[in-house]
């Protein structure tokens, strides 16, 4: 726990970390920083151009459906997987002098972050443009951006350290990013996945990320406190073990990078 | 003020280092575990370094020299011993580990203070004076992917003096920069001692370790060989060098 005060007092480290991301990302393209927003709203085309005619009789406002499904899952998946490496990429530094060394996986997913807040335009866009009426729970959507928050720290805390010791960490969590978004209700009703299926996509934290980013911006008839309870539980479990995972083995990552 | 007790750094050296699950599955069902060669960098090192002293760090190369300025900054955490550090570090560090070619001399300046564990407010404050002292204020706006080696090694050196740290740590870097540049730095270092900064300093440079240091340590397999005042210790260690080119 030592270490979050720490992280505190380093926090103009964060916001240069942070910064340096954003504007090395889009440096050298054209239009910039425009592609925050562009990117999800291709992603959208083409889920929609594949999938509307499928699911558009089952889901309503089927373009913000699809849309606040792909900004949430970018918000959780590009920071963590950027994360995954964030000890490697950093090792000629922490080799050199001190710092509270998860401060590198955590200004990746407040990277993902900021970007998430960008990518909010392009889908309230839509959403007026789509005729969605925008929910009075919009109040929340704080909250809920802070469990997914809380919750990307805890796996990037764990990937990127268990990441030091078997680099192979690195490509089974990119693997396991693909199935997991395919197996995250993105573009789909979970209405039309077998029982079994549907009893496990409980357990699958970011389910219940999206369906809350989904409530609080215009689905009214979505169980809030339900999915809300296996979100807070889920982002405590995991900011809890990545903080073990990463405090039983911080003095020892020096050794191995 | 530094004060090292009895300390020591091992490290585990894994033969043929395998670091996947596979090798680790494969080792594991037959039996064998990864053979671990143990290397002790440092082996019980005892030093005390008053405020405003300066430390020559001298030695072959894997004497453990960088491993101990590593113990002294925090970065690694000793096997044993005891390690008290006061005040704030600034270490002038390889000119890549602290930069991003793809930003500007200006934002690299932010960015680096703030890996020293500085606040916004307080780079404010340094920035013109380290801009002044690097002479790149031409190029401030320019991506660090245009500078010379040696401009980098200007601006790096000029952000760790320009923040008044406690104790600075030198690690080779004197080496980059044109003589100019050189000649500057030493005269900063010079005041620093002056100042009270503490100064550790590794280099091969004799004549630059004698100008600069009021004691030198010499390190030998991790373990002091000898500590005293630069004169007797460089000509010892001088002589030693000619002993083993003879043999």
């Amino acid at each position: 726990m030592q270490e979050i005060p720490l992280i505190i007092s380093y926090k103009e480290l964060l916001r240069n970390l942070v910064l340096r991301d954003i504007k090395k990302r889009y440096k050298r393209s054209a239009l910039g920083f425009l592609w925050v927003m562009l990117d999800p709203l291709l992603m959208m085309l083409i889920f929609y151009i594949i999938f509307a005619g499928i699911f558009k009789r089952t889901i309503d406002n089927y373009t913000a459906y699809v849309m606040a499904g792909i900004i949430m899952w970018q918000l959780f998946s590009q920071g963590t997987k950027v994360a995954s490496t964030a000890f490697i990429h950093n090792r000629d530094l922490i080799n050199k002098l001190y710092l509270p060394k998860s401060i590198f996986p955590i200004s990746n997913v407040a990277s993902s972050l900021a970007h998430f807040i960008f990518a909010l335009i392009p889908l309230f866009i839509i959403m007026i443009f789509s005729g969605t009426a925008i929910s009075h729970n919009i109040v929340l959507l704080p909250f809920i951006v802070m469990l997914i928050f809380l919750f990307s720290i805890g796996i990037s805390l764990t990937v990127s350290t268990l990441t030091v010791f078997f680099h192979d960490v690195i490509y089974i969590y990119e693997v396991l990013l693909m199935g997991w978004m395919y197996f995250s209700a993105i573009f789909y009703p979970v209405s039309i996945l077998p029982e079994k299926l549907q009893f496990l996509m409980s357990l699958n934290p970011v389910y219940h990320y999206i369906t809350l980013f989904r409530a609080c911006l215009y689905d009214n008839t979505l169980p809030l406190t339900e999915h809300f309870v296996f979100g807070a539980v889920f982002a405590l479990l995991s900011f809890s073990i990545g903080w073990v995972i990463y405090n039983k083995n911080k003095e020892k990552i020096i050794f191995y990078l | 003020m530094i004060s090292l007790q009895g300390v020591s750094v091992k490290y585990r050296l894994i033969k043929e280092k395998k670091r996947s699950f596979q090798a680790h599955l494969i080792n594991y069902f037959k039996g064998k575990r990864i053979q671990i060669q143990v290397l002790w960098a440092l082996r019980d090192i005892s030093l005390n370094l008053n405020k405003g002293e300066s430390l020559g760090i001298i030695g072959h190369n894997g004497a453990g020299k960088s491993t101990l300025l590593k113990v002294v900054s925090g970065v690694i955490k000793p096997a044993g011993g005891i390690v008290k550090v006061n005040g704030k570090i600034a270490p002038l560090i390889e000119l890549s580990a602290g930069f991003d070619p793809e930003l500007t001399g200006r934002e690299n300046i932010y960015l680096n203070a703030s890996i020293l564990g500085f606040s916004r407010k307080e780079i404010d404050k340094k920035y013109d004076s380290v801009v002044e002292f690097s002479e790149l204020r031409d190029f401030i706006d320019t991506p660090l992917k245009n500078y010379s080696s040696g401009m980098i090694a200007r601006l790096g050196f000029s952000i760790a003096t320009e923040v008044d740290p406690d104790i600075l740590i030198i690690d080779e870097v004197l080496a980059v920069g044109d003589a100019w540049f050189k000649e500057k730095s030493k005269e900063r270092i010079l005041e620093f001692r002056k100042k009270g900064v503490t100064t550790l300093f590794v280099s091969h440079n004799m004549e630059e370790i004698k100008s600069l240091c009021s004691k030198v340590l010499w390190l030998e397999h991790g373990k002091i060989k000898m500590l005293g005042d630069p004169e007797s210790v460089i000509s010892e260690y001088g002589k030693e060098v000619i002993r083993f080119s003879e043999a």
